[in-house]
């Protein structure tokens, strides 16, 4: 029995009841669309989470006081480690060779003012040279920072375009004097905008040279240390340089736990698939149970299907149909008829995840093997359940198929 | 012989209670027969005719179609012979109303395996065959009896099977156009086919060249020359 016939006629009749055919489908469109919709949506958060974590560049680790941090308890005993001194990061700028790049860095928060205008609570960092590679900075008015602005602990900072606007509503900031804080800095340059993360702006901040930052806003105070390794292979070489220096300069015996955290973007990326794997499961028991209940549904309506046509049946079993001609082309509607709905489902999923990143702001990515696993599913639903009814069909008797009225 | 039977035997069980709807049957049938099976309501023609179909198997006795016995083949091989052995000619006509003439004629093609280019060709020229190359494209409900009536003999004739097995040709037909459906049949039985009617009807019983008469399931009267020479002969005579 050929393939293309048994789908003309499921179509067929899917046409030609459309109301029924509709409802029939609903769970299969709810269970496969809810799926590619969820998918598109933790596939996009997962993608603008990678690319905009922590606004750091690639290949880069971060060496600091607490690491991974996600309990009270946590940080109670965290907060009670050494801190992480300038000396340290020097350290591991000498003592890790699998890093291009490793730079001090220090956060606070200040008032940021010109004149008049405040931006209030903006994120007031040291850096240390390099620190445009690590974090991904690109200068858009101005320059940089430079090693003699380190050096000489001038008083001169970058701002981040948001906080450039807020105090500088259409004039240039370059060249002028703001005061950060207590302290009056030179504004040597702007940055281009990096966007929002979760609603969070990257943009709100000021920067200055890490040892200007020491002299000025801190005398005792935890920094901490970007590094940037010489490739993405040499990335746990350099964890684990690092992790040897600073053990080394703490005196800590094999055995003892580290007293330091290293935290690559690996381990970010873990703890927010942990939570989104949460949604993502729930989600999927719900599509399973859509899908099952759509399954349930597409048997009911081939049982119907095969004793409205049980003389069919029996006629095509008296040309010669064999049993498993019969089980074909009922397997083959009823998975025509699922396929149909897995694609009205895919369609719905991938419009709802476009309408989701239009509306919500929620960045939706459709990638291609859910669209496969959407479709593919729907089918098996299909075969699944319709395997009962294709076989009472296949078993019926032709004379009595025949005979039926 | 093409067909050849012996004691055939079928036992219904309805309820406790056994039915014997053929009770030693024994009947022989050569190739490029015309032959008619009679009887009343319940004489048991027509499990005869299911058993001769392929479409039931006999409970007891042999059933030999051309020196193969029936009766213990596996039910695939049974559709494999209602396939290439035998074309069925139902009173109801039953064609599938969905589908328009050619795709009807196509279904038997379809299960012997036929490819799609071949099918075409083969159920055009059978349609052709039975006058209705102009109506290839008419779903059953745009067509009249006698036209369906053909539809389902091209059906019966486009894999070309040894023995055409018609029941009640005609009986949901008018008388003109029965005469028509008839004359098909006789001119399918010059083309050297072996018919065998099923019927109850004796001026249809009347077109065939022997007529077996049956009652309460066994073989009342087999006659040779029933039919068109009207002169009453017993078989192997």
């Amino acid at each position: 029995m050929n393939l293309r016939e048994s789908m003309g006629i499921a179509l067929a009749a899917l046409r030609a009841n459309k109301l029924r055919s509709f409802l029939t489908l609903l769970g299969t469109i709810i269970g496969v669309g809810a799926v590619i919709f969820v998918l598109s949506v933790v596939e996009g958060l997962n993608r603008y989470v990678e690319d905009k974590m922590l606004g750091v560049g690639s290949n880069v680790l971060w060496v600091d006081k607490y690491g991974m941090i996600t309990t009270q308890e946590e940080f109670i005993e965290a907060d009670k480690r050494p801190d992480i001194t300038l000396a340290d990061v020097e350290a591991l700028a000498a003592g890790v060779p699998h890093a291009a790049v490793v730079v001090a860095a220090g956060d606070t928060y200040a008032h940021l003012r010109y004149r008049d205008k405040v931006a209030r609570s903006i994120r007031l960092g040291g850096r240390g040279p390099g620190y445009e590679v690590v974090e991904d900075l690109t200068i858009d008015q101005g320059r940089h920072l430079t090693d003699v602005d380190d050096r000489r602990r001038r008083p001169v900072c970058v701002l981040g375009p948001e906080a450039a606007a807020e105090i500088f509503p259409g004039i240039d900031p370059v060249g002028r004097q703001v005061r950060l804080g207590e302290q009056t800095s030179e504004v040597v340059g702007v940055t281009k905008p990096k966007g929002k993360m979760f609603g969070q702006s990257q943009d709100r901040f000021a920067t200055v040279p890490i040892r200007t930052f020491q002299k000025y806003w801190t005398s005792r105070f935890s920094y901490y240390a970007f590094l940037k390794s010489v490739d993405q292979a040499a990335m746990p070489l350099a964890e684990q340089e690092a992790r040897n220096v600073l053990r080394a300069r703490r005196h800590l015996t094999p055995g003892r736990p580290d007293n330091f955290g290293i935290t690559l973007p690996d381990t970010f990326m873990d703890l927010y698939r942990k939570i989104t794997g949460g949604v993502f499961a729930l989600t999927i028991g719900v599509a399973a149970i859509a899908l099952l209940v759509g399954g349930i549904v597409i048997m009911n309506i081939m049982l119907v299907s095969v004793t409205e046509r049980t003389r069919e049946i029996g006629v095509r079993k008296a040309l010669g149909a064999r049993r498993h001609d019969i089980l074909m082309q009922f397997l083959a509607e009823a998975a025509t008829l699922s396929l149909t709905g897995g694609l009205v489902g895919v369609t719905v999923g991938v419009l709802l995840a476009l309408l989701a990143s239009g509306l919500a702001h929620l960045p939706a990515a459709v990638s291609v093997p859910s669209l496969f696993l959407g479709v593919g599913m729907s089918c098996l639903v299909g075969v699944f359940f319709g395997a009962y009814p294709a076989w009472r069909a296949s078993r019926l008797d032709p004379i009595e198929a025949l005979r039926y009225e | 012989m093409l067909i050849s039977i012996r004691d055939l035997q079928r036992v219904y069980e309805v309820g406790t209670e056994q039915v014997h709807a053929l009770n030693g049957v024994s009947l022989d049938i050569a190739a490029n027969e015309y032959l008619a099976i009679m009887g009343p309501s319940g004489s048991g023609k027509s499990t005869l005719m299911n058993i001769l179909g392929c479409l039931d198997t006999p409970t007891g006795g042999s059933y030999r179609f051309k020196d193969r016995e029936i009766a213990a083949l596996p039910d695939d091989e049974l559709a494999r012979i209602r396939n290439r052995e035998i074309g069925f000619v139902f009173q109801t006509f039953n064609l599938l109303p969905r589908a328009d003439a050619l795709h009807n004629v196509e279904l038997p093609l379809v299960y012997a395996g036929c490819r799609h280019e071949e099918r075409r060709r083969r159920a055009r020229e059978a349609l052709e065959l039975v006058g209705l190359g102009d109506r290839m494209k008419h779903r059953p409900n745009e067509l009249s009896g006698g036209q369906r009536q053909r539809v389902a003999i091209a059906r019966a004739l486009v894999n070309k099977p040894s023995i055409i097995l018609a029941d009640e040709p005609t009986g949901n037909l008018d008388t003109a156009t029965g005469e028509e459906i008839m004359t098909a049949f006789g001119r399918i039985w010059e083309q050297g086919n072996t018919v065998i009617l099923v019927t109850h009807e004796a001026d249809i019983a009347a077109h065939a060249h022997r007529v077996v008469r049956m009652r309460d399931g066994h073989i009342e009267s087999d006659l040779r020359g029933a039919g068109r020479t009207g002169a009453a002969a017993p078989a192997g005579a």
